[in-house]
């Protein structure tokens, strides 16, 4: 690998790791939704270390421009109210466990991870105008979503659909006129309810007398 | 059609016919006709007695064309086979006709279908009456399977069912808690004695191998080893089994020490008391020990036992029938008494003598119950009739009265009667028996005593005819109250109301059925004494040889081929002969002159208040209250003492901590499923993180096969895995890296060995097995060599061992039976990997082990390292001619 | 550089993430925030598979893959979104912890 490409990895894999780490800590959902757009803009330069330009852009252009506007979105929306009060971390147990967890496995993923290797592969010892040369990019990427992976590539577009449909059911909450419809009905099955208690009484009350005689 | 082949199968159809014929009265009994019940109950059992009198003339047939030893068999079907060891035991479902269960069928079908037409009138009015055939019929069918049975398992399945058939039908009137309690008591007391026939089968199929009567009888004249339990030395083989299965006897056959049951087993009615507990199943005891007399022969230790125990048990219960006042009762300790005399004869060794008695004893006691039967039907008397309230009956029921008396006579043995013959030859194998034993005072003892117990026999007999049918009907004038339970169905006695009230002022006489059968067996009990010529001729001088059988034996001639006889030798026995009948006839006349005094000439009567010995005889020398203060309370309080350990310790203590265990496990278990989605995420992480590192580590699994001195090794194959073999072990790679290499092949030199091993080619459990030897002595135990490994048990018993010294195996074979190279090994071999040595029954082969080890790498980096050892047989270092010689001839080829 | 940057490193960097979303996940209770914990450790998986792929060039599967985890991912955040919004209706507040009726 080229030198230029380690030290982008180097410098990609610092930013991406520091703004993870501000994603977690930080106080405020802005700051962390600021952190994450770091950490996603950082993961794209090290895609392009990797040879994916196609993947690098959808990063910036699906993550960058689309998932974490929406959590900006939805942050100020909320308000000041979305930023939890203090102690917002859990309990020292918890919280003390819960970071033991997460670093032995982390560290131990890590550890064991770290020495994988495998040989590397000159991409651009390709011939010009190869179809390898094309790896990573539009044409490469492009011709395979749309030939060995085109039923699954179907399949997210009605997964889309389907979350976006959810997604307004989820949020949308009730019109006026439908939650006056609900209090009703809730007011009619209590009042039945009550009914049905009254009757059971009275019946468990006749019951003990006849057995009194 | 072939005459043969009928026979056989009409051997099935003799055990079939009553067992289709409880099952359908068993089953549609109840909604049926009660001509109908009637019908298949008796037919079924007629037609069992037809295809037994034809099998037996068949029988009869073959004896004359092929010999004594002949019989007619029927293999039904495989039931199943045991493995004992290397060697199978097939247990096939085989009936066999043979002179001894020929006899025996022909007793158990003749009689049963007597006794079965009686019942028709006797149980004519019980409500019940579709039940009474049902187990009546069953009872034949289990009472033929114990006969017919060709095996152990097949004799004892007929065992159990005519133990549970008894049981049945002691509690017929089950209402009457009493006699419901009768047949549980003859149920358990038979138990402890099934357990010794149990036993005793168990001690014959590990000594002979075998669960057939014919194999056990061939073999008897092997039993005399000693045998083990465990390793304590019981006695010869022989006398173990022979004393267990007499255990299940004295059971089975109601003798001292589990006599207590029959006397109560009257409580059933009195067509069961005739077949079961007088004429059939109590005698199966006798058929056991016939059917394996040469094995019984082989133990004198045994038949002592046996001879004492039948003559005390003739004695004591002779005793006690002398002052009991109920018919059934003292008839009921008269069988005890008479199954005495029998097994005294099987313990002298006259074998014959004993089935003889069985053979007289069915027909004149079977007469005696039907009598008293018809005596009680008569007079209407519940459950049993007591001598004070009779008399005077010879006039108002004739046909029982001159029935009733030939049976006395020849229960008594009064000459020329049945019983005369059989009693004679009891009393002449007891003298003979004196030059059986060393010991010949025991055969005196034997014969003292069953004289004694003769003389009483004839004593009670005559007091209870003499009451019975002399003298004034003493029950005429008692309450007009016995008049209202002449309605039907009134055989059922009221629960604890047992016949103390007055008979019926007018006897009336018996129907056709009753009457007829008892003339049959009164006839039956004056001749059927003449199958055995023998001591009349003898005492007549007179020598004529009936029917080819020898002096007129034609019994002892017909068993021949079935039973072995003591054969007395020598001077004098011709006298002796004389001292029996003289004995017998004497005990007879002495008897029945004594009670015809008393009960005729004086008219005596039972005293109403017994004192003294009397009262201790009346209360049947307190045997029942002896086990109920020992065997009783004692398993009373065992259970006092183990419900006490159920209750605190099991429940107490152990119940509540697994309860306790339980609830802690549950209560840590339910802790992560607290509701906090936080949690489960973090549990779900760890799972992730195992399922994680299992994937990102390889995994080797390496097993060695040995063929000689060559070793494949294999390993599991993974995801990216590439192996690297070290296959000596000698800390240094042997091969590259590579995909592929996930098995190796080395052959192994003597270098490469890093120890020694013994493999065990088939031990006792035929299972090969391998120990390494390190720096300790290996002692070879009698678990892995078996007994009988010791050159010479006197000289000392130290086991062989193995030891390793550099780089030799040191074998020291102490005082064991070793073979190494073809020869006898010295006291000391020095063994190396690949020679042989026989230890006792085991082969011990030494090895080498030797030892590979092998890393692992998959893609993420992740290198595992395992090690294995295998032991390999090399070729043997030196090979000598003995040795060679030893080999079997394929490697002998190659050479 | 004394560093050779190999597929070890990038698979170490992707666990690292992955760790730090886990443990962010863990720790806080404000939805928000766990909801991007959630996309930090979709990241680090995309990271390891675009990595694989990097190494074994023959096709695209790992790409693709990853292609298909952030279209997932882009779902996953809308409908999360949405709960927020629901969760905030009903009980004015984003923290996670008092949407326990799953435990009662």
């Amino acid at each position: 690998m080229s030198t230029g490409g380690d030290f982008l990895f180097i410098v990609s894999s610092m930013f991406a790791l520091g703004g993870a780490v501000g994603t977690v800590l930080a106080k405020s959902p802005l700051r962390a939704a600021m952190s994450l757009l770091l950490t996603i803009i950082s993961l794209a330069g090290i895609f392009l270390t990797l040879h994916a330009h196609l993947l690098a852009a959808i990063q910036l252009i699906v993550y960058a421009g689309a998932v974490v506007v929406l959590f900006v979105f939805v942050i100020m929306l909320l308000g000041p109210e979305s930023t939890t009060p203090a102690g917002e971390f859990r309990g020292l147990m918890t919280r003390t466990a819960s970071a033991a967890i997460a670093a032995i496995v982390t560290g131990g993923m890590a550890f064991s991870l770290v020495r994988t290797s495998m040989p590397y592969v000159n991409i651009h010892q390709c011939p010009e105008g190869a179809e390898c040369g094309q790896f990573g990019g539009v044409v490469g990427l492009g011709s395979e979503l749309y030939s060995n992976s085109v039923v699954p590539f179907e399949l997210i577009s009605v997964l889309l659909t389907v979350a976006i449909v959810g997604s307004i059911a989820i949020a949308r909450g009730r019109t006026q006129a439908e939650a006056k419809e609900v209090r009703e009905r809730r007011a009619a099955r209590a009042a039945g309810d009550a009914d049905q208690a009254a009757r059971e009484a009275k019946l468990t009350a006749e019951v003990s007398a006849h057995g009194g005689h | 059609m072939d005459f043969a082949n009928i026979a056989d199968k009409a051997l099935l159809w003799i055990v079939l016919l009553p067992l289709f014929g409880a099952v359908i009265n068993g089953v549609f009994g109840r909604f049926a006709d009660k001509s109908m019940v009637t019908l298949v109950g008796v037919g079924s059992v007629a037609g069992a007695f037809v295809l037994s009198l034809f099998s037996f003339f068949h029988l009869v047939g073959l004896k004359g064309a092929l010999g004594d030893d002949v019989a007619i068999t029927n293999e039904v079907y495989h039931w199943f086979s045991l493995y004992l060891g290397s060697s199978e035991i097939p247990i096939n479902v085989t009936f066999v006709f043979d002179s001894l269960s020929g006899i025996m069928a022909m007793v158990v079908t003749g009689i049963g279908l007597l006794i079965h037409i009686y019942s028709i009138e006797y149980m004519a009015d019980d409500p019940g009456y579709a039940r009474f055939f049902t187990y009546l019929n069953l009872f034949m069918a289990s009472m033929l399977i114990l006969i017919f049975g060709s095996s152990m398992p097949v004799m004892f399945v007929g065992w159990e069912g005519v133990g549970l058939c008894s049981y049945l039908l002691i509690g017929f009137w089950y209402e009457n808690g009493s006699y419901a309690a009768a047949g549980k008591k003859a149920f358990i007391v038979n138990r402890i004695g099934d357990f010794g026939v149990l036993l005793g089968m168990f001690v014959l199929m590990m000594a002979t191998r075998s669960l057939e009567f014919d194999d056990i009888n061939a073999a008897a004249s092997s039993l005399g080893t000693p045998f083990y339990f465990g390793t304590f030395e019981l006695g010869a083989t022989a006398t173990v089994a022979s004393l267990l299965l007499f255990l299940g006897c004295t059971g089975k056959s109601a003798q001292i020490p589990l006599f207590v049951w029959l006397p109560d087993a009257m409580a059933g009615p009195t067509p069961v008391s005739a077949l079961i507990h007088a004429a059939t199943m109590v005698t199966s005891g006798v058929y056991l020990a016939c059917r394996l007399s040469p094995v019984f022969m082989e133990s004198a230790t045994a038949m002592a036992v046996i001879a004492v125990v039948g003559a005390l048990t003739a004695l004591v219960a002779a005793s006690i029938a002398l002052v009991q006042n109920q018919m059934k009762r003292i008839l009921a300790y008269s069988t005890v008494s008479q199954l005495g005399f029998m097994f005294a004869a099987v313990g002298t060794g006259a074998f014959t003598a004993g089935i003889f008695h069985v053979y007289t004893h069915a027909f004149f006691k079977a007469c005696l119950f039907l009598g008293a039967g018809a005596v009680m039907h008569a007079v209407h008397a519940h459950g049993d009739a007591d001598v004070r309230k009779l008399g005077g009956l010879r006039t108002k029921l004739p046909v029982i009265h001159w029935t009733f008396l030939v049976s006395c006579l020849a229960i008594s043995g009064f000459p020329l009667f049945s019983g005369w013959f059989s009693k004679d030859e009891i009393l002449l194998g007891a003298i003979n028996a004196t030059m059986f034993w060393e010991q010949a005072w025991l055969g005196w003892l034997v014969y003292v005593i069953l004289v004694a117990a003769a003389t009483m026999t004839a004593f009670y007999m005559f007091r209870l005819y003499f009451l019975v049918f002399w003298g004034t009907y003493r029950s005429a004038k008692v309450e007009v109250e016995a008049e209202e339970d002449s309605s039907p169905g009134a055989s059922i006695p009221p629960p604890g109301h047992e016949d103390d009230h007055g008979y019926d002022p007018n006897p009336h006489r018996p129907h056709a059925a009753i009457a007829g059968v008892l003339s049959v067996l009164g006839v039956g009990a004056i001749v059927a004494g003449t199958v055995n010529l023998e001591p009349l001729l003898h005492l007549l001088h007179v020598h004529v040889d009936i029917a080819g059988a020898e002096n007129g034996n034609i019994w002892g001639t017909w068993l021949s081929g079935t039973v072995v006889h003591f054969v007395p030798a020598g001077e004098g026995v011709g006298a002796l002969s004389y001292l029996a009948a003289v004995g017998g006839t004497l005990a007879t006349a002495t008897g029945i002159g004594l009670a015809y005094v008393w009960y005729f000439k004086e008219g005596r009567m039972p005293m109403a208040q017994v004192t003294g010995f009397a009262k201790v005889l009346m209360n049947k020398w307190y045997v029942d209250e002896f086990y109920d203060a020992t065997i009783v309370r004692g398993s009373k309080a065992l259970a006092v003492f183990a419900a006490a350990i159920d209750k605190y310790l099991i429940d107490g203590i152990l119940a509540r901590a697994s309860a306790l265990g339980v609830s802690l496990i549950s209560w840590l278990a339910t802790r992560p499923q607290n509701g906090v989605m936080h949690s489960y995420a973090a549990l779900m992480v760890v799972g992730l993180a195992v399922i994680g590192w299992w994937f990102t580590h390889p995994h080797t699994n390496l097993d060695g096969v040995a063929t000689r001195s060559d070793v494949t090794w294999t390993t599991g194959r993974g995801l990216g895995y590439e192996y690297r073999w070290d296959i000596d072990d000698d800390g240094e790679a042997d091969t590259e890296w590579s995909a592929e290499g996930n098995s190796a092949s080395h052959t192994y030199g003597h270098d490469d060995w890093v120890g020694y091993a013994l493999i065990f080619d088939g031990n006792r459990t035929g299972e090969s097995e391998e120990i390494f030897l390190d720096d300790s002595v290996v002692v070879l135990t009698e678990s892995d060599i078996g007994r009988g490994w010791e050159a010479d048990p006197e000289a000392g018993t130290t086991p062989p061992s193995f030891r390793v010294d550099e780089d030799e195996i040191v074998f020291l074979k102490n005082d064991a039976r070793a073979r190494v190279r073809g020869g006898d090994a010295e006291v000391e071999e020095r063994l190396h990997p690949g020679d042989t040595v026989q230890v006792g029954s085991l082969n011990v082969r030494i090895g080498a082990v030797v030892r590979a080890s092998l890393e692992v790498r998959n893609s993420f980096g992740n290198v595992a390292r395992d090690t294995s050892e295998v032991v390999i047989q090399p070729a043997p270092r030196t090979r000598e001619v003995a040795a060679l010689e030893a080999v079997p001839a394929t490697q002998g080829g190659a050479r | 550089m004394g560093i050779e940057i190999g597929l070890g490193e990038y698979l170490a960097l992707a666990s690292v993430i992955f760790g730090i979303g886990a443990m962010g996940f863990l720790t806080r209770r404000n939805m928000l925030i766990q909801l991007m914990s959630i996309e930090l450790m979709l990241n680090s998986v995309n990271v390891m598979l675009v990595a694989f792929n990097r190494y074994m060039p023959e096709n695209h599967t790992g790409q693709i893959f990853a292609f298909f985890v952030i279209a997932v991912a882009a779902a996953e955040a809308a409908v999360g979104l949405a709960i927020v919004i629901s969760l905030f209706r009903l009980k004015q507040t984003v923290e996670t912890d008092k949407a326990d009726a799953l435990r009662h």
